[in-house]
C-alpha cells in the first residue's frame, strides 16, 4: 500500500511539470502579454515599455523563461507576478487559505446533507417526501450558482439579516474569538450555501441510486431474513455498500476545492482566488496563474490518491499490491 | 497626482453640465463649525496592484497613492488651474527654462520627518531618471531624449534646468514626491523596483498626503487614518483633515456595491447610466444626493486602418490596397461619420445619460475644448450622396457598394469583448453601414488579440476603441504625433504621410514649446478642427458621470473635474448626522 502510494507521488512530479508547461505554453502562444494595456496608454514611450519588458525578462526567449521557472520552483520559488510586483506565495498564501475555508464550508454542507437525504429519499421511493425531494432537486440543478447567489444577496439586502457579502465585518478587530468565529459563519452562509445547492441535489441523487441499487441484493433479503433490524440493514450493510463510488467522488471533490468557487467568489466579494486567477488570466500575469495550476494539480493528485486509499479501506476486495 | 491630473479627471463642465447639476456652491462659512472625527466609506472593484506611485501602471494604485503623496504644484479642482502645493511659490527666468521653487518650511512626512529640497532631487535624480525603473514620469519629463537638472539650491529651494521650454511643466510638477530618507538605501540596493508592493507594512509607506494608509486586507478593504503632521490648515486655522478615517472595502461586483449602497454600509457609489432609474427616486428615502458631474473623459471611437506597409516577413499587405484606397480617402470617411447615431447610441448604451462627442479633446477638456469643429449629423441620406459622389455605387446590383475602383466595399469590424459598451455601439453602427450598402463583418476579440493587431501585426480593418483623454493635450502626443506609436490608423510614421498630419506634427511640437496659454490654444484650436476635418478617428459618445454620496458630509464641494471627493482633507461629517 505504502509502496503504492509513493509511487504515484513520484510519477506526480513530471506530471507537474507538464502541466506547468502547457499552462506556459498556452498562455504565450495566445496572442499579447502582459504589457498590452501598457501598450494602450499614450502616457508610456515605448522606451518604457521595452524597459518593462526587460525587468520582467519578456524580451527572453519563451524557453529560456520557462528553464528559468523551473530552476527557481526546484527552490520552492513560484516567481513573481507581473502585475503586483511581488513574490507569487505572498499574494496567493492568504487567498488559497480564503478558498480553502469557503470551499471546505460548502463541501460539508454538501455532503452532510445530501447523504443523509439521499437515504432517507430511497428508503421512502415513491412516496410522498422522495417524490418532493426529486422535483426539488431538479429546480436545484438547473439554477446556476451564481444567480442564487445574487438572489440570496438581494434578499439579504432586503431583510438586513446577513452580511452583504465580504468575509469578515469591518470591526472584526475588536471581536473575541467566539465572536470571529460567529462573524465568519455569518459571512460564509450565503455563498456557502450558493456553492453548495447544485451539488446537493446532484449528490443526494447518486446517493439515492446507489442505495436503491444495494437495497434490492439478495444479501439485503438475507439480512432481513436472519431477523437484524432495519436500522442495522441500512446503516451497516446497505450504506457501506452504496457508499463506495462516492469516494472516488470524494477525490475529485477534494481537487476543485481551491476552483470551483470562482464566480461565487466574484459575486460575493469573498476573498479567495476566483477573482485573482480571472484577473491573472486576462492580463497574462504567467507566473501567477502558473503557480495556481500548480496548486489545483497538487490537489488533484493528493485527492485521487486519497480517494484511493480510502477506497481499499472501505472495501476490502481492492487491493493495490 | 499626475496620473490622476493628467488622465482621469474631468475638466469644468459646471457650465456644461446638465440640468440637474446640484447644489455644487456650498459655503464652508454658512454651514455650522466643522467637527472633527468620523469615517467616509467608500467602495472600489479592484485590489491596489501595488504603494509604489513611480513604478505602477494603472489606476487602482492612484486611488491609494493620492491619499498619501503630494506634489510640488496641484491642479485646482474648479478652475483647472495649476496652483502651489508643496511648493508655495516659483520664480521662472526669462527664457523660460530655469525655474526655482519655493517649498513650504512646514511640512513633515507622516514619520514627522522634515519634508525637504533634498526629498525632491531624490525624486527626480534618484527615481524618475534612474535608468533602471521604468516609470511613465519618465517619459513625461524627458524631452528628445533630454532630461531636466535637478538641483538643491538650499534646503527649501529647488532648481529645474529644462533642455527646451515645455508648456506642460507646470501642470507635471503634480508628479508625487516621495521620501528620500527611507527609499535611498532601498535605491541604492537596486531594490526600488520590488519595493513598496502590497505585501508592505502600511507603516513603511511614508508620504506628505492627508491620510496614510495603516492597513491592507487583500480582497476586502484599505483603511486610511488622518495624518496628524499634515500641514494644510482649516479656514479658522484648525489642524486638517477632520474625518478620522478613510475606508475602501473592495466589492469585485459592481451589483453587491450597489446593494451595499443602498443597504447603507458605503457612503458614496459611482453609478452606472443603467442604475440611474433606480437610484434616483430613491434619493429622499435613503438620505442621499446623486451628482451628475458632466461627460466623462474617456472617449468611444471608429477608426479604419490607413497603414500602406507590408509584413515584412510575409511580403503581404496588411490591409489590401483597394480597401486601402477607400479607408484613406476623407469623403469614404466622412460618409461614415454621418452614419454615426450618436442620439440612438445614447438612449441604448448610456440610458439616455450621455453626450455626442464632435472635438477631439471632449468638452470635459475644458480651456483647450473647441466647440467649433466640423459636426456630422445623423443623416443617411447626405451620407449616400456622399458615397455616390465619390464613385461608391451598388453597379452589379446586389445591394453591396462597390468601391471607385471596383470591389464589394465589405470589412471587418473588431472591437474588444470585454467591453459591452463597445459591442453595443458596433452593432448599432454597423446596421446603419449596411443601409449605406456596406457589408460589415464584425467581431468582438478579447482584448489582447486586439492590441496585438494594432500594435504589432496591423492587420485590421476597422476598429471601435476608447482611451481616456485629459486635459493636457500635450499628453496626446503619442496619438496624433505621426511617429507615435498610439497613432493608430498608421503608426510609427517615418515622416507625416498626408499634410494634415505633417500639420499636426507642427503643432505638437510647436505647442509643447509655447508658454503663452493662449497661444497655445489658438494651435490646439486648429489641431482640433483639423482632427474634426480629416476624421482619422470618428467620435461617437461620452457618457456622463454619476455619483450617488450620502447627505451627510460638510465641504463637499462636487466638481466635473475632481469629481465628487477631491477635497478628502476639508469634508466633514455634520453634526445632525453624528
Amino acid at each position: 500500500m505504502w509502496r503504492y502510494a509513493f509511487k504515484r507521488l513520484l510519477v506526480a512530479v513530471p506530471m507537474l511539470l507538464g502541466i506547468a508547461l502547457l499552462t506556459f505554453v498556452l498562455m504565450r502562444i495566445s496572442p499579447g502579454n502582459y504589457l498590452d494595456t501598457v501598450r494602450m496608454d499614450p502616457q508610456f514611450s515605448k522606451e518604457t515599455i521595452a524597459r518593462y519588458e526587460q525587468l520582467y525578462q519578456l524580451d527572453k526567449p519563451l524557453f529560456y523563461q520557462y528553464v528559468q521557472w523551473v530552476k527557481n520552483l526546484l527552490r520552492l520559488e513560484l516567481g513573481y507576478s507581473f502585475y503586483y510586483n511581488v513574490p507569487v506565495y505572498k499574494i496567493i498564501g492568504e487567498r488559497i487559505w480564503n478558498t480553502f475555508v469557503l470551499s471546505l464550508a460548502a463541501f460539508l454542507l454538501t455532503w452532510c446533507v445530501a447523504i443523509p437525504l439521499g437515504i432517507w429519499a430511497a428508503l421512502n421511493r415513491n412516496r410522498f417526501a422522495d417524490r418532493a425531494i426529486q422535483f426539488f432537486s431538479c429546480i436545484a440543478l438547473s439554477l446556476p450558482s451564481f444567480f442564487l447567489g445574487m438572489i440570496l444577496l438581494f434578499w439579504a439586502s432586503q431583510t438586513g439579516m446577513l452580511p452583504l457579502g465580504g468575509m469578515h465585518s469591518p470591526d472584526y478587530e475588536s471581536f473575541g474569538w467566539p465572536g470571529r468565529l460567529v462573524d465568519l459563519l455569518k459571512h460564509l452562509a450565503i455563498p456557502a450555501v450558493a456553492l453548495s445547492i447544485g451539488s446537493i441535489a446532484a449528490l443526494q441523487r447518486i446517493m439515492r441510486g446507489n442505495m436503491l441499487e444495494v437495497l434490492g441484493q439478495k444479501y439485503i433479503l438475507t439480512a432481513h431474513a436472519k431477523g437484524l433490524s432495519q436500522r442495522r440493514v441500512v446503516y451497516h450493510h446497505a450504506l457501506r455498500n452504496a457508499i463506495n463510488p462516492l469516494i472516488t467522488l470524494l477525490g475529485y471533490e477534494f481537487s476543485s476545492l481551491l476552483s470551483g468557487a470562482a464566480l461565487i467568489e466574484i459575486i460575493c466579494g469573498w476573498p479567495g482566488l476566483g477573482s485573482l486567477m480571472l484577473t491573472a488570466v486576462r492580463s497574462k500575469d504567467v507566473y501567477l496563474v502558473m503557480a495556481s495550476m500548480m496548486m489545483g494539480g497538487v490537489l488533484f493528485i493528493i485527492g485521487n490518491l486519497l480517494a484511493d486509499i480510502a477506497l481499499a479501506k472501505a472495501d476490502p476486495r481492492i487491493r493495490y499490491d | 497626482m499626475t496620473r490622476k491630473s493628467f488622465s482621469l479627471k474631468t475638466v469644468f463642465p459646471l457650465l456644461l453640465s446638465v440640468s440637474f447639476l446640484l447644489p455644487i456652491f456650498y459655503s464652508s462659512a454658512s454651514a455650522c463649525a466643522a467637527q472633527y472625527g468620523g469615517q467616509l466609506i467608500l467602495a472600489t472593484t479592484s485590489d491596489p496592484k501595488s504603494f509604489n506611485e513611480i513604478t505602477a501602471k494603472e489606476t487602482s494604485t492612484s486611488l491609494v497613492t493620492d491619499l498619501i503623496f503630494e506634489g510640488l504644484t496641484t491642479t485646482n479642482a474648479f478652475t483647472t488651474k495649476v496652483e502651489p502645493n508643496l511648493a508655495k511659490s516659483w520664480d521662472i527666468s526669462e527664457d523660460g527654462l530655469i525655474w526655482t521653487f519655493h517649498l513650504r518650511e512646514d511640512v513633515r512626512w507622516n514619520d514627522g520627518q522634515p519634508f525637504t529640497a533634498d526629498d525632491v532631487v531624490f525624486t527626480f535624480n534618484k527615481l524618475i531618471y534612474n535608468p533602471d525603473i521604468p516609470s511613465s514620469a519618465r517619459d513625461i519629463f524627458t524631452i528628445d531624449d533630454k532630461t531636466f537638472t535637478v538641483e538643491k539650491v538650499d534646503d527649501h529651494t529647488v532648481r529645474f534646468v529644462l533642455p527646451v521650454k515645455f508648456a506642460p511643466f507646470l501642470r507635471g510638477m503634480g508628479q508625487a514626491i516621495l521620501p528620500k530618507h527611507k527609499l535611498e538605501e532601498i535605491v541604492a540596493q537596486g531594490r526600488f523596483n520590488f519595493t513598496w508592493g502590497i505585501d508592505t507594512d502600511p507603516k513603511e509607506i511614508v508620504g506628505t498626503g492627508p491620510f496614510n494608509l495603516v492597513r491592507y486586507d487583500p480582497g476586502q478593504r484599505l483603511v486610511f487614518e488622518r495624518n496628524p503632521y499634515y500641514w494644510k490648515k482649516s479656514i479658522e486655522g484648525g489642524p486638517l483633515p477632520y474625518l478620522e478615517k478613510i475606508i475602501y472595502l473592495i466589492v469585485q461586483s459592481t451589483d453587491v456595491g450597489l446593494l451595499k449602497f443602498m443597504e447603507g454600509t458605503l457612503d458614496g457609489y459611482a453609478l452606472r447610466g443603467m442604475d440611474y432609474p433606480m437610484i434616483k427616486p430613491l434619493e429622499k428615502k435613503g438620505n442621499f444626493t446623486v451628482y451628475d458631474l458632466g461627460p466623462d473623459m474617456g472617449s468611444q471611437f471608429l477608426f479604419f486602418n490607413q497603414n500602406p506597409g507590408k509584413n515584412p516577413n510575409s511580403g503581404e499587405y496588411f490591409v489590401a490596397p483597394y480597401k486601402l484606397a477607400w479607408f484613406t480617402d476623407r469623403e469614404f470617411r466622412k460618409a461614415v461619420a454621418h452614419a454615426i447615431d450618436k442620439q440612438k447610441i445614447i438612449e441604448i448604451v448610456n440610458n439616455k445619460l450621455g453626450y455626442p462627442q464632435s472635438s477631439t479633446m471632449g468638452s470635459a477638456a475644458g480651456f483647450f475644448y473647441n466647440p467649433d469643429v466640423a459636426e456630422y449629423d445623423y443623416d443617411l441620406d447626405k451620407a449616400k450622396t456622399i458615397l455616390r459622389e465619390a464613385g461608391f455605387v451598388d453597379r452589379d446590383g446586389d445591394g453591396v457598394i462597390e468601391g471607385p475602383r471596383g470591389g464589394r466595399v465589405e470589412f471587418s469590424l473588431y472591437t474588444n469583448a470585454g467591453s459591452t459598451d463597445r459591442v453595443d455601439i458596433a452593432s448599432i453602427i454597423r446596421q446603419d453601414l449596411e443601409r449605406l450598402g456596406m457589408k460589415v463583418n464584425f467581431r468582438a476579440l478579447e482584448f489582447n488579440t486586439l492590441v496585438s493587431q494594432l500594435t504589432s501585426s496591423f492587420q485590421w480593418e476597422a476598429v471601435i476603441l476608447g482611451l481616456t483623454g485629459g486635459i493636457e493635450p500635450h499628453f496626446g502626443k503619442n496619438v496624433w504625433m505621426s511617429s507615435g506609436q498610439l497613432h493608430m490608423w498608421y503608426p510609427m510614421q517615418e515622416k507625416p504621410a498626408t499634410d494634415w498630419e505633417k500639420r499636426i506634427d507642427e503643432i505638437f511640437t510647436q505647442g509643447v514649446q509655447e508658454l503663452d496659454e493662449n497661444k497655445r490654444k489658438v494651435l490646439y484650436d486648429e489641431y482640433q478642427r483639423i482632427v474634426a476635418e480629416e476624421l482619422p478617428i470618428i467620435y461617437t459618445v461620452l457618457s456622463a458621470r454619476l455619483y450617488a454620496v450620502r447627505d451627510k458630509f460638510g465641504n463637499l464641494k462636487p466638481t466635473s473635474y475632481g469629481g465628487v471627493f477631491h477635497n478628502p482633507e476639508e469634508l466633514y461629517i455634520k453634526e445632525e448626522s453624528r
